[in-house]
């Protein structure tokens, strides 16, 4: 018996094998606009989302870090100035737009020296195993085809006592928030896709590929499976938001 | 290319050992017969995008 792999393209069932190419326009569309999209579809929130983030992966001076699906370098920036000259920054995404335009935006900022760009994807990674102490992927992971193989990808890179931080749109914990995330996310997004972008197809999806993505129980429980340990979350925005993270044994 | 990407980076594939051709901008996996591009100095590590090199070139590039 040989039934085709499927997947979610936000509502839509795809062939796993075209997910990819279909992901890949959508940040192809975007990215000149990605950062001003953010800043206007979360109030500005993001940023403190991101900082967090910074905050509970424990970075330290001379640490390896990779910011996976790191697009136009938000995390990269703030790590390249912890890690300092003796640490190094890898900003991998799978998008060469998305790369090319944080490449930009940080070289243009002066952000130089301890900062290495690589195209990869996030299912297999290309590179030694046990070589970073931090790994964080801010709204990636809902986009990866393979999430499993993304995270157990992520643990093999990971040196032991290493931390996986994983930010990523989740399950609303209060009712009322839930029902006026829906209006939002439903109407409004598309709207200012459009505006801004003229692509409110993608935003559609943005809206749609939420939804689809495993909740904080679930997703934790991937992470273990995934082979980390102490894996826990913490809710955002009253779970708009998870910050998973989990730790190399 | 810098010296310290390229030390760090294997085969997504095989996690083995590159090579580095210099002149033609590509990371080499001769194993799994894979040419990686270098783009703008951005190495573009994605099976879809590698050039996949031929029965001898493997084995001239393995032996060299």
């Amino acid at each position: 018996m040989s039934e085709e792999k499927t997947t979610h393209f936000g509502y839509k069932t795809v062939a796993a094998e075209q997910k990819q190419a279909m992901v890949a326009d959508v940040f192809h569309s975007v990215a000149a606009k990605y950062d001003l999209m953010n800043d206007l579809m979360s109030f500005g929130v993001h940023r403190l989302w991101k900082r967090f983030t910074i905050d509970m992966s424990g970075v330290r001076p001379g640490d390896s870090v990779l910011d996976l699906a790191g697009g136009t370098g938000d995390l990269t920036k703030k790590f390249s100035k912890v890690v300092g000259p003796k640490g190094r920054v890898v900003l991998a995404d799978i998008n060469s737009s998305m790369l090319n335009v944080g490449r930009d935006r940080l070289t243009d900022q002066g952000y130089v020296g301890n900062i290495e760009y690589v195209q990869a994807n996030a299912e297999c990674l290309p590179f030694e195993d046990n070589s970073f102490d931090v790994i964080t992927m801010a709204f990636g992971l809902r986009n990866v085809t393979d999430k499993d193989a993304a995270l157990r990808s992520m643990a093999r890179v990971l040196k032991p006592g290493g931390r996986l931080l994983v930010l990523e749109f989740s399950k609303p914990t209060n009712p009322l928030m839930s029902k006026a995330y829906d209006i939002y996310s439903f109407t409004a997004l598309p709207f200012m896709g459009k505006l801004v972008t003229n692509d409110a197809d993608s935003y559609q999806y943005l809206a749609e590929s939420i939804r689809m993505h495993p909740d904080q129980e679930t997703l934790k429980g991937m992470m273990e499976d995934a082979g980390l340990v102490r894996c826990s979350y913490h809710n955002l925005t009253s779970g708009v938001v998870a910050l998973h993270r989990g730790v190399k044994p | 290319m810098d010296k310290q990407l390229l030390s760090m980076l294997v085969c997504p594939l095989c996690q083995g050992k590159l090579k580095y051709d210099q002149e033609q901008q590509e990371l080499l996996c001769t194993f799994d017969g894979l040419a990686f591009p270098i783009r703008d100095g951005v190495p573009v590590m994605l099976e879809g995008e590698a050039r996949r090199m031929s029965e001898e070139e493997k084995l001239d590039k393995a032996q060299a």
